[in-house]
């Protein structure tokens, strides 16, 4: 947490109330971003968002595993962040724990859709091999290496590119013997299939300091806010998830509000990080 | 005697013969009636009581249809030693399934998620300026699970805190409803969230008409949104009626 | 409560509250002079106990077990397992007793309790050793399959004389088990055959239309004492365990014979015929856990 004194505070505070934020921004725009894939070679896909100094790695891993009683016929995702402390020197040792706990928390809330699968940015039937037998598995690893407010934005757009990024090996199932064994199959390491990541949501986080809201707040920022509401939307701006962060409590009808800003807000994003993505993949081809 | 210690052998809970297809025609939706029978708009019944631990400062015991949960709070006390300096209180919250509390025996360990929701959903609505240098524990432990076990879970908490004796804002009041196919339903029991397309879940202060907590999951268009939220907030207030007159009750019942 | 009164020169001059906490020890003993408890109880009466049963719908057996405040929730769930080589047509109980963080102040989350995993043992051996119930009744396929029985007791609120609320309450969750129909399907494996198709005619024949309850012979019971200089108190408060710490724990079955008898050590050096005082109190005891059970029972059926 940064501290501030009162005087920087009120500062801040009336900036933000006459739309002009002390780097220069307007309150509902973002800070410049900056992609960047295929950073881990080991991974399946990966990535490294900036926004501003915000600093974040996300790297997509591809498992076989077994798909759950409930769902025979789905994939599993799991999401995982783990904080640096390179980042700030209170994530050393089992301080980074809590903050990265929300996070993980609230990405899969976000990410991952409902209980059938609805909403969710990738398909977990898409994951499915063979019905009840074997599935992917997907792990998504994310670092933080800097931290400069808006966590979770971040993370969520650098998910976004690195699934973009993720190619999975093309698999053949062989015929298995028995029923109940473990089905056998063909790993091909040559052919891979990528994700349609078109659905895949962004997450628009709102800040809300005085009686305003601003989006990608800096930790200055931050260490004022009252609440805080992220909200993952789609392309075809349909929300896949909300979570509310800090303690006060917040009227309903401006959090109906916040909705409506972040829709408008998340299709300028959503075009930004699409394009700053393709030309990071571009990017990539190019070099040998 | 054999097999009782040491080398624990494998087990498995039977499953039905024939299985059953779940989402019967839900998408479509017309005379699809819920696991229970209630309408899509009515909660399950419900069952609050105070004081139901002798040994903590405060407790409180809920009981939504299946959905059984204790809630035990003790302090303030101090805060340990490692904690710094704050003049503030602090807020510790726990919860915890027992072994049988679903129909797969379970491990019965901590839920760490659970526990932090609940710690966001309360915080707002406790006075922390009310004790400063000291912890409040807040215990929860999940008897049976049967549907909406947070929303039950937060509910029952700020009961117990006020049977504790911590200073409120306002009670803390919570219901989810479970988007079905077309359909919203309140109050969802387990059969129906482990089918459900998505969920929303709203904690609120009822006399303030301030929301403490909310998420979402799955997709959502925004008039849906504005639907459910709508449906939970009244909910919610009927519920923080009802955590009200329970409270009432125990001290009217005291004082006779 | 009659308890400051000349006989201390502090006591005259102190609020009732004060003086309890201050001084707990003579507190105590000042009642223990009068034959009376601080809950009016006398040395050697019990306090009120009840007992309900089928409280966890999703276990197969279940009850909830009040001693005074002390409450316990005991659930049994049935799994199938594959039983031993030596012993082919037995099933297996596993005992777990658990002591949550709501139950007491002095539980935190992360770290068990101490007392649980003594309880947990001490319930495991009485119950396994009390012969209560035939193992050989769990058995579904020789050899092939037979039931594990888990029972986890949870203690609810922890207000002393938690093995005999613990003890009951699993006596009385194996006395609701209802164990389901199953049969054994083509792979092997158990299955469940729902209830409203068991009169009907089957493919697959159920294993075991008969065995539905199990048999308790002679379930045990049990009454914790507390030894305070020459006094004998029967089921100690959570208060009086933390103040006198001499323990004795008396088992008996239902026809009054010992099953086992508990004392960890303590300052009090009991001689046999304070032991001969316990196990009267005891025998006392279970007459009226007896009844307790049977009434719990007998309410199930009505219902």
């Amino acid at each position: 947490m940064v501290g501030l004194s009162v005087g920087e505070k009120n500062f801040i505070k009336h900036g933000i109330a006459q739309d002009l934020r002390n780097d220069g921004r307007k309150r509902l725009t973002y800070r410049p971003i900056y992609v960047e894939t295929g950073v881990i070679p080991q991974a399946n896909g990966s990535a490294r968002v900036k926004l501003g100094a915000t600093d974040v790695i996300a790297s997509v891993k591809a498992e076989l595993g077994r798909p759950s009683v409930s769902h025979p016929d789905q994939g599993k995702v799991s999401i995982y962040v783990e904080c640096s402390p390179t980042a700030e020197p209170s994530f050393e040792g089992r301080g980074g724990e809590e903050l990265s706990a929300e996070l993980s928390t609230a990405l899969e809330l976000c990410l991952l859709g409902g209980k059938s699968g609805a909403g969710a940015g990738i398909d977990p039937s898409s994951l499915s091999i063979k019905e009840g037998k074997v599935c992917w598995d997907l792990y998504v690893d994310c670092l933080v290496i800097s931290s400069d407010g808006n966590l979770l934005d971040a993370l969520g757009a650098a998910i976004k590119a690195a699934l973009s990024n993720t190619g999975i090996p093309r698999v053949q199932v062989r015929e298995a013997a028995s029923s109940d064994e473990q089905a056998d199959v063909d790993v091909s390491d040559e052919e891979f299939l990528q994700f349609d990541t078109n659905g895949v949501p962004v997450i628009v986080t709102l800040t809300k300091a005085g009686r305003h809201y601003i989006v990608d707040a800096t930790s200055e920022e931050e260490s004022l806010m009252s609440s805080a509401v992220s909200i993952s939307v789609n392309r075809q701006g349909i929300i896949c998830g909300l979570t509310k962060r800090g303690g006060a409590g917040l009227d309903p009808s401006v959090i109906l509000d916040m909705i409506s800003v972040a829709k408008h807000v998340s299709e300028q994003l959503i075009n930004k990080l699409d394009s700053e993505i393709e030309a990071a993949e571009r990017a990539n081809e190019e070099e040998p | 005697m054999a097999g009782k210690t040491g080398s624990m052998p494998a087990t498995y809970s039977p499953s039905p013969a024939t299985r059953k297809k779940k989402r019967i025609s839900i998408a479509n939706g017309a005379d699809w009636v819920r696991p229970d029978n209630r309408s899509f708009y009515q909660c399950r019944p419900a069952y609050l009581r105070t004081s139901a631990v002798s040994t903590a400062a405060g407790s409180a015991y809920a009981e939504f249809g299946n959905t059984k949960v204790i809630v035990s709070v003790f302090g303030p006390r101090e805060s340990k030693k490692a904690m710094m300096y704050s003049d503030t209180g602090r807020l510790n919250c726990n919860v915890s399934y027992t072994t049988f509390s679903t129909s797969a025996r379970g491990q019965g360990s901590d839920n760490k998620e659970l526990s932090s929701m609940l710690h966001k959903a309360l915080e707002g609505a406790i006075v922390l300026e009310s004790f400063p240098k000291t912890t409040v524990d807040v215990f929860a432990l999940v008897l049976e699970s049967g549907g909406s076990d947070l929303p039950v879970i937060i509910s029952c908490a700020s009961l117990a805190l006020a049977d504790a004796g911590i200073l409120l804002y306002d009670l803390v009041a919570s219901v989810s409803v479970s988007c079905l196919g077309k359909n919203l339903v309140i109050d969802p029991v387990s059969e129906e969230e482990s089918y459900q397309d998505g969920s929303l879940m709203i904690t609120c202060m009822p006399s303030r008409n301030e929301v403490t907590q909310l998420t979402v999951t799955g997709e959502w268009s925004t008039p849906k949104i504005h639907e459910a939220m709508e449906l939970c907030l009244g909910a919610c207030s009927k519920l923080g009626e009802v955590m009200r007159s329970c409270l009432k009750d125990v001290v009217t019942d005291s004082k006779e | 409560m009659a308890a400051a009164n000349g006989s201390s020169d502090l006591s005259s001059e102190m609020e009732v509250d004060a003086f309890r906490r201050l001084f707990p020890l003579r507190y105590h003993e000042q009642h223990l002079l009068k034959s009376v408890r601080p809950d009016a109880r006398k040395l050697g009466s019990a306090r009120d106990t009840t007992l309900a049963l089928g409280a966890v719908a999703s276990a197969d057996g279940s009850a909830l077990a009040k001693i005074g405040s002390t409450t316990m929730l005991a659930a049994i769930k049935l799994e199938v397992m594959t039983p031993t080589v030596e012993c082919p047509d037995e099933g297996s109980i596993a005992i777990e007793f658990h002591m949550p963080p709501i139950c007491s102040p002095l539980v935190r989350p992360g770290r068990p309790a101490e007392a649980a995993s003594v309880i947990s043992k001490q319930l495991s051996d009485t119950i396994l050793n009390s012969g209560m119930i035939d193992l050989k009744e769990l058995c579904l396929v020789g050899g092939k399959a037979a039931w594990m029985a888990y029972l986890d007791i949870y203690c609810l609120d922890a207000d002393g004389a938690l093995f005999d609320a613990a003890l009951l309450s699993a006596v009385a969750a194996f006395s609701h088990l209802n164990i389901p129909v199953v049969s054994l399907n083509e792979d092997g494996r158990i299955v469940l055959v729902s209830e409203d198709k068991v009169g009907l005619k089957l493919e697959k024949e159920p294993v075991n239309t008969e065995k539905r309850k199990l048999k308790l012979n002679s379930p045990p019971f049990s009454l914790t004492c507390i030894l305070h200089k020459n006094y004998i108190l029967a089921d100690p408060t959570a208060e009086e365990e933390s103040i006198m710490e001499t323990v004795v724990a008396v088992v008996l079955d239902s026809s009054y014979q010992l099953v086992s008898l508990y004392k960890p050590g303590g300052p009090v050096l009991a001689h046999t015929s304070v032991i001969q005082d316990c196990v009267a109190l005891a025998r006392r005891r279970v007459k009226e856990l007896q009844n307790v059970l049977n009434e719990a029972i007998s309410d199930m059926e009505v219902d």
